[in-house]
């Protein structure tokens, strides 16, 4: 017999203001399986997702939550009836134990019973194949722990349907099949869960079935064939609305030497050795893909580059010579980057894009003159940088915290590339982008990189850098190793992880 | 959305009745009287402008920290330094000479004493509310020590030094008339709330349209994106923290050049404090800090006179001043949660 429905969306229409989010959309979710949700950016997955969990009242349409009529006024009540979500900012607070987290807004009881919870604690975790030191504190935490640790939380609070946002977006490719075998354990027990992911892999390799949105429109729902050879091929022309044509990786032959380390070490934020010895080369007319492993120096070594970290021991040489010793030096000489973070590091969310678009070049032309800011040429400029990957805004007087994450990359990868860098360093930047904004991006990397530029693009998404990058080098525990010209997933997977 | 302000100001203006009548005083009338001792004539407007000019530099003190992310709580006694260090300049030099040095060594001695809260917090990451409320004691008892010892001027029996040979003169004064036609005081702008509203008007011009502005702003914003803009995190704070220390202690110096003409024991009667809400009244925008002060100015003048006229206790400015800063907070507040969910 057939499992019957655990979701079923029925003619969902979410406006905001003017702006139709999602216009009669249907989803339905077989009790028992895994069902992903794919789309671009802003095509309306996570705002249906909100609906399902109650953060957003749908302006039409109705839900039924195993087969019974469903009106979430608040989260609290989709929690009550077994629904729960990861969004993809993970909500592990790392001043709290393992336990504490796990326990967060649903403790048992108001006097806490250490002994018992452990214990429940311990059963869920064996339950799944996971380890947790339950008493240390949660900012130890790998990505990839924090997500098992998310997974619990939901097991915690007894959720029959799960949503995951983007679950794999930090994870290696080791860490996201291990976090799919699980999440087919908790299927085989019965649960039901929804994937929201821009991963197609992933997709054919694990789901059961797939809905796909574009433009706040249901465009697809079918069950997932992982005989059928062209499925990415027809997944990712649903998802965009054309056949894409992925570029070919143009024969480009590197050019002088613009950035030499030779042997650095850096120090990571608890004073150990993070980068041991690294030495590379970065030349004009390629892209460097640096993969590896979420933690394995990666963070650091940018650091490093950016100037925020001190250089415990080792040469870098910038365009002939030492590099220089303050961030704003290597700014201004041409070392520019799209830092990991761009809610910290990259943009001052309270601020205009106008004001934004200046960070990080606000001393020179067209942004100023002579200590003063020229006004014009900044609002010029802003505007050429939201053109570029077409960055969808209200008005250049808008706050950017008003623009979606993607946006905001946009926003921030466009700056970088507007400055004429000679060097790029880029942390993630494809990170919330959907398939056609990270080849737009990566085209104009590569523009930028054949008219003299060189650019390390450091990646947690191994096909990303195969697809994309000329070289790529491998980071496992601080140490730095060359693949060469090796396209070989599995064996820079190796490496990834020190087995080779 | 305005009629949700209305409400507040109208809640406001009503909790403020309600005090006053459960208190026994005749409501309406006391706040009439209020406005009339504050407002009500050239003559009492005068006073107001006297009270709000301090309030008006030193709120600009308070406010240059606050956007590089600093909650200077030290104004107080920066600017009871900066007040005592041009006296203590001051008495010495008979000519013009003596003012300008007088004003000098109060911007000095006011970022003097910000300087260790700002190293602390710049270098060794010690909150600026905690150090800076120490420093507030220090210069509260060592302007005291100073003042009735080596300071004290030996011919007078109160804790105060000599009086300064020369004082800055008045930009403009006029007599006022009273109701029998005859004159009954005079109108003064004084040479400090030129300074003021200048200085305010610099900051905003400083703020928005300079490279330095900017990049105080980004500290003050997001101090890690800042630093990966190659922004001198360290270096900012502590230029804020000292150009906020000078600047409350160039109110100090001029509260001794235009009004007061000497330093004495408990000279500041909380000017730094007072100063925080007006610099919060503000908001984002030096300008606003001008009718900030302002209400600040209006609502402690006609507080004094209605504490003549009708016994109301000096307690009513303080409720009075709280309640407008909680209004303001509720309607900024309102403003962030309003933001677009994308």
């Amino acid at each position: 017999m057939e499992a019957g429905f655990a979701v079923t969306m029925e003619g969902i229409t979410k406006r905001f203001g003017p702006v139709v989010a999602l216009d009669e959309v249907t989803l339905k979710v077989r009790k028992g399986t895994i069902h992903a949700l794919v789309g671009e950016n802003g095509a309306g997955k996570t705002t249906l997702m909100k609906i399902l969990y109650g953060a957003y009242p749908a302006t039409e349409g109705q839900y039924q939550i195993f087969e019974e009529t469903a009106k979430f006024k608040n989260s609290a009540e989709a929690i009550q009836t077994g629904i729960g979500m990861v969004s993809q900012h993970y909500s592990i607070i790392g001043e709290l134990t393992c336990l504490e987290n796990l326990m967060l807004g649903a403790e048992s009881s108001w006097l806490i019973p250490q002994s018992a919870s452990i214990q429940l604690a311990e059963k869920l975790a064996a339950q799944m194949g996971f380890e947790f030191d339950w008493g240390a504190l949660a900012s130890g935490l790998s990505p990839a722990g924090a997500q098992k640790l998310e997974i619990l939380k939901l097991l915690w609070r007894n959720s029959q349907i799960m949503i995951l946002d983007e679950p794999t977006a930090m994870l290696t490719p080791q860490d996201s099949d291990a976090l799919y075998a699980s999440l087919k354990t908790l299927v085989k027990q019965g649960a039901t869960v929804i994937v929201v992911t821009h991963r197609l892999p992933e997709v054919i390799e694990h789901c059961d079935q797939v809905t796909v949105l574009r433009g706040g429109k249901l465009v697809a729902n079918e069950p997932v064939d992982p005989g059928e050879t062209d499925l990415p091929a027809r997944l990712a022309e649903l998802i965009v609305g054309r056949a894409i044509a992925f570029p070919e990786l143009s024969k480009r032959e590197p050019g002088e030497r613009l950035l030499t380390a030779e042997k650095i070490c850096v120090r990571g934020s608890r004073g150990e050795i993070s980068v041991r010895a690294a030495s590379f080369s970065l030349c004009a007319g390629e892209i460097v893909g640096l993969a590896g492993v979420d933690g394995s120096g990666q963070r650091e070594l940018f650091a490093a580059l950016y100037g925020t970290q001190p250089i415990v021991s080792g040469l870098v040489d910038f365009l002939g010579e030492q590099l220089a010793s303050t961030t704003k030096e290597r700014l201004r000489n041409g070392l520019k980057w799209i830092p990991e973070d761009r809610h910290r590091q990259a943009l001052i969310e309270d601020w205009t894009l106008d004001d934004n678009a200046a960070l990080g070049m606000h001393c020179a032309p067209p942004f100023a003159e002579n200590g003063h800011i020229n006004r014009a040429g900044r609002r010029q400029a802003a505007s050429e940088i939201a053109s570029l990957f077409a960055t969808k805004f209200g008005a250049l007087s808008d706050p950017i915290a008003s623009l979606s994450g993607g946006n905001q990359q946009r926003f921030v990868n466009a700056r970088t590339l507007f400055s004429k860098p000679r060097v790029i360093l880029a942390f993630q930047p494809a990170r919330g982008l959907d398939i056609d904004a990270t080849r737009a991006f990566y085209a104009e990397l590569s523009k930028a990189v054949e008219e003299g530029a060189t650019a390390l693009v450091v990646s947690f998404d191994l096909d990303e850098l195969i697809q994309y990058t000329d070289r790529i080098l491998v980071m496992s525990l601080g140490e730095l190793y060359e693949t060469g010209q090796s396209r070989n997933r599995t064996e820079i997977g190796k490496l990834m992880v020190g087995a080779a | 959305m305005n009629w949700r302000l209305f409400l507040l100001i109208a809640a406001c203006i009503a909790t403020i009745f309600a005090i006053l009548v459960v208190g026994g005083f005749p409501a309406g009338q006391v706040l009439l009287d209020l406005l009339n001792g504050s407002v009500g004539s050239l003559k009492v407007f005068s006073k107001t402008l006297r009270e709000m000019t301090p309030l008006l530099i030193a709120g600009t003190a308070v406010f240059v920290a606050l956007r590089a992310g600093l909650f200077n709580i030290g104004v107080e006694g920066q600017f009871t330094m900066g007040a005592m260090g041009c006296a203590a300049v001051a008495i010495w030099i008979p000519n013009w000479f003596g003012v300008l040095c007088g004003a000098l060594a109060g911007i000095i001695l006011g970022a003097l004493w910000a300087f260790p809260a700002a190293w602390i917090r710049a270098y060794r990451n010690g909150h600026e509310v905690i150090t800076t409320i120490m420093l507030n004691n220090i210069a509260g008892f060592l302007t005291t020590a100073l003042v009735v010892g080596p300071l004290k001027d030996p011919f007078r029996e109160n804790a105060t030094t000599a009086a300064i040979p020369i004082m800055f003169p008045n930009i403009f004064s006029t007599p006022t008339l009273g109701q029998n036609g005859k004159p009954d005081g005079t109108f003064e702008i004084t040479i400090g709330l030129v300074v003021g509203i200048t200085l305010a008007t610099l900051l905003w011009f400083w703020l928005k349209r300079t490279v330095a502005g900017y990049e105080l702003e980004a500290v003050g914003a997001n101090p890690s994106a800042a630093e990966m803009a190659g922004i001198a995190v360290r270096r900012v704070t502590v230029k804020a923290m000292l150009s906020s220390g000078g600047i409350a202690g160039l109110a100090g110096a001029l509260q001794v050049l235009v009004l007061e003409g000497r330093f004495y024991k408990d000279f500041s009667q909380g000017y730094g404090f007072d100063s925080l809400g007006v610099a919060l009244l503000a908001g984002g925008n030096p300008l606003a800090l001008i009718p900030s002060a302002l209400a600040f100015g209006i609502i402690k003048k006609g507080a004094s006179s209605i504490t003549v006229m009708h016994s109301v206790p000096k307690g009513i400015t303080l409720v009075i001043l709280g309640l407008m800063i909680v209004v303001f907070a509720a309607i900024r507040y309102r403003k962030h949660m309003g933001r677009a969910v994308a």
